[in-house]
């Protein structure tokens, strides 16, 4: 009996020190590849030199003799731009996690409500007016919510079957907007507004500045706290309605809250970037593949391998061809053979 | 009282009521079962009970209490709901699945602790699935999802548990497994209301039973004293035999079983306990009918061709008709009706052609004029000893058309033995009218 809690300590023990390391690693992996991805660019600054500039408003004297050149590209031009991959990374891989729950359906992501359609439609509604790249951004975000909550609000008039309702819905309003944009684009000009417009449907994260992306902070960080505070109970929403009732959750309200903290972080990140796709696809089973379904640990995991997986999309865009490769086009090309071998290798029930 | 429901109704849709002035109480360390056939009612009942559902009249009391009353997570600490085994979308392992019964006792963002880690594994424990904790739930067997449901269910710590058809695609082992398990927690105390279509459980199982049928109680009370045959038959629709059993003195129901057709063949009166022996004698205490059944072409008129030979042979005047196929090359092409007094035989039907006729199946049109002759001789009693009537069909039963005579005749009970024909689909419409009839497998 003595040996047998003994042996049970043990492996807990040991199950504590797997923790201890996988905590370690997706704490590592987007703060290493957030110092790593500052390096590179045209201009070479080394790693050393990277951390230096970036300890210097706490130690003042570290940075002495790198020039202002490079402390003018880390934190002006670099730090913005790959902070946005970083939280528009970790954004994507929580709220695919937390729509696949919830939708019960491994194959969606944050999108699945319209919110991309009708942003891509609100930026190209404030490209061909106003022009105004802040605008821009404002725009893309409104349209984005307003997509939503007419997929949201449309199911309501059905009594029955609410959540695949709810799925034809946002197919139903994301075409809709995407017709509206096609729209859109055929009546811009095609030597000024429609490259714009087309270039920002492929997303992009170039010229981001700091005023860009502090809507982009605040809300990424509600939105990722409110997940992580309810991630155990994406578990039981994901056994369905009746199920969670019968187990004192509120699915109604509790979706709610999902939806509407998913869709802010999801409309302010495509109102950064333009469309970046695949994300909150691919990211979700490559998670389950490693800790597997369950949401306490799956969450953690999404949010590091989605800002993980973004940086190095964004590196490759940035460094890989002499012009930049539309982030959107990057993540297709790479996330879809990468979700096609995880189908491949993932258990049964994903 | 735990719980009570008070003559609660249900409905999907308005005018569409499932369930209709239904009440039944649970008391502490009580296992009440709902018996019925699907789409009874059943499902929609638990639904009601565990405050999924809101009754339309009617309420539902738990300790007392309106179940609206409570918020879902204190209500979830009193009443939990262990659904039909389902395949979940993701493969949490069995420790995962058990540790979702804590969500009632967690604060709303907490995420569980030791102490429920604790109560999962001595949840697992009880039901004994301790070994498989770290398996898929996806992936053990039928019998094991179902006892992790259970354990989830003991996890969430409330004194009653619904559970819906807990043993639906179990093996005999399985099943035996599961409801040992379930019956062990109730000598604990726990309190089950478990629906079922396993009358046998009940007997084995069961402190009161609840029969449902059409959204209706048919019955509340002990399994002994309901699971009866009039009742079973009633709410299944079908004849059953209940199997006895001596258990220290007293007979005691072990077994609800349909009762199967018999398979005779008529035979003189010869001997003592022939077929035709024991009709004849049952007679002379009430008029007494034989549904004659079997899938088309099964030789249902050929048997009664059988009954009217060796009663004719022992003496009994015969009356009514037969209708024997016409056949053309092999195929049958056509009905004829023959008058068993007469025997005058006229064409009643042949096969349908494109939109064709007024007084018809599917397959055939019938001749108006043939089945008001038909009728006729079905209508002039001879007063004869046997009447057959072949055959009553979906014409009869469900248009309300055709050889009503012979209908009517048998529902007002004027003949001494009456051999029916009715094929194996109309078998319960028939015995639905005339639960006395004794059943016969229509092949010689």
């Amino acid at each position: 009996m003595k040996s047998l809690q003994k042996s049970a300590a043990s492996i807990k023990e040991k199950h504590s020190i797997q923790k201890a390391y996988l905590f370690l690693i997706l704490i590592g992996l987007p703060l290493g590849l957030l110092i790593l991805s500052l390096t590179l660019g045209r201009y070479q600054i080394g790693p050393i030199d990277v951390l230096k500039v970036i300890l210097s408003p706490i130690f003042p004297s570290i940075a002495e003799g790198i020039p202002d050149i490079a402390k003018q590209l880390i934190f002006h031009i670099r730090l913005p731009r790959i902070l946005a991959a970083l939280l528009i990374g970790a954004s994507y891989g929580a709220t695919g996690t937390a729509f696949q729950a919830i939708f019960k359906n491994p194959l969606v992501d944050s999108n699945i409500l319209g919110v991309t359609s009708g942003a891509g439609f609100g930026a190209a509604l404030a490209l061909l007016f106003l022009g105004d790249p802040w605008l821009v951004q404002v725009s893309a975000f409104v349209f984005g919510l307003v997509a939503v909550f007419l997929s949201f609000f449309g199911s309501r008039l059905y009594r029955t079957s609410p959540l695949l309702i709810l799925t034809l819905m946002g197919i139903l309003v994301g075409s809709f907007f995407g017709s509206l944009t096609s729209l859109l684009k055929y009546a811009a000009d095609p030597l000024d507004s429609l490259p714009a417009i087309t270039f920002w449907l492929l997303g992009s994260l170039t010229g981001i500045t700091w005023q860009n992306l502090m809507p982009l902070i605040i809300l990424t960080i509600f939105g990722l706290i409110y997940l992580w505070t309810i991630r155990w109970r994406l578990n039981i929403l994901s056994l369905g309605d009746a199920e969670a009732s019968a187990l004192g959750v509120d699915p109604t309200r509790m979706k709610l809250g999902i939806i509407l903290f998913s869709t802010l972080m999801t409309a302010v990140a495509v109102s950064v970037s333009g469309v970046i796709g695949w994300v909150g696809l691919v990211i979700p089973h490559a998670g389950r593949l490693i800790v597997g379904p369950e949401h306490k640990r799956l969450l953690p995991v999404s949010i590091s391998f989605g800002a993980a997986f973004l940086m190095i999309i964004d590196d490759l865009a940035r460094t890989l061809l002499p012009g930049e490769i539309p982030l959107g086009v990057l993540t297709g090309l790479i996330g879809v053979p990468i979700l096609v071998l995880l189908m491949r290798r993932s258990r049964t029930g994903w | 009282m735990l719980l009570e429901a008070s003559n609660i109704s249900y409905a999907y849709l308005p005018g569409k009521t499932v369930l209709h002035d239904v009440s039944l109480q649970l008391n502490a360390g009580e296992t009440l079962y709902i018996l019925g056939k699907n789409g009874c009612g059943k499902t929609t009942l638990l639904s009601c009970l565990a405050g999924l559902l809101k009754p339309n009249t009617g309420r539902v009391y738990l300790d007392g209490t309106r179940i609206e009353d409570f918020s879902a997570a204190e209500r979830a600490k009193r009443i939990g709901l262990i659904p039909q085994m389902h395949t979940p979308a993701f493969a949490y392992t069995v420790r995962q699945m058990v540790m979702m019964g804590r969500a009632p006792h967690l604060p709303w963002l907490g995420s569980p602790t030791e102490k429920d880690h604790l109560i999962v594994e001595e949840a697992l424990e009880q039901v004994g699935l301790i070994d498989l904790q770290d398996r898929p739930y996806t992936e053990v067997s039928g019998g094991e999802q179902q006892l992790v449901l259970i354990a989830r269910g003991l996890a969430q710590k409330c004194p009653i548990l619904l559970m819906d058809e807990p043993t639906a695609h179990l093996d005999l082992s399985n099943q035996h497994r599961v409801m040992e398990i379930v019956h062990q927690l109730g000598q604990q105390g726990l309190s089950f209301t478990i629906s079922s279509h396993e009358p046998n459980d009940a007997l084995a199982y069961a402190d009161n039973v609840l029969l449902l049928s059409g959204g209706w109680v048919t019955e509340v009370g002990e399994p002994q004293e309901v699971l009866t045959e009039p009742l079973m038959s009633a709410v299944y629709g079908i004849q059953t035999e209940v199997i006895y059993q001596n258990e220290n003195g007293v007979k005691k129901a072990r077994a609800v079983l349909p009762r199967q057709p018999l398979a005779v063949k008529p035979d003189s009166l010869h001997e003592e306990d022939s077929f035709l022996n024991m009709v004849f004698q049952n007679r002379k205490e009430k008029p007494q009918i034989i549904l004659v059944t079997g899938l088309s072409g099964s030789g249902k008129t050929s048997w009664c061709k059988q009954m009217i030979k060796e009663a004719a042979a022992s003496g009994y005047s015969v009356e009514g008709i037969l209708s024997p196929g016409i056949f053309e090359s092999g195929r049958k092409t056509g009905i004829e009706v023959v008058d068993l007094v007469s025997g005058e035989r006229k064409r009643l039907a042949r096969l349908r052609e494109e939109g064709q006729g007024e007084i018809s199946t599917p397959r055939w049109v019938f001749d108006p004029d043939v089945l008001v002759w038909g009728n006729q001789r079905l209508q002039n009693s001879a007063e004869s000893d046997l009447l057959i009537i072949d055959e009553l069909g979906p014409l009869e039963f469900l248009r309300n058309k055709g050889l009503l005579a012979g209908l009517e005749r048998l529902d007002q009970g004027q003949f001494e033995v009456a051999c029916v024909v009715v094929r194996s689909s109309l078998l319960p419409k028939a015995l639905q009218r005339w639960p006395n009839a004794v059943v016969v497998r229509g092949q010689i």
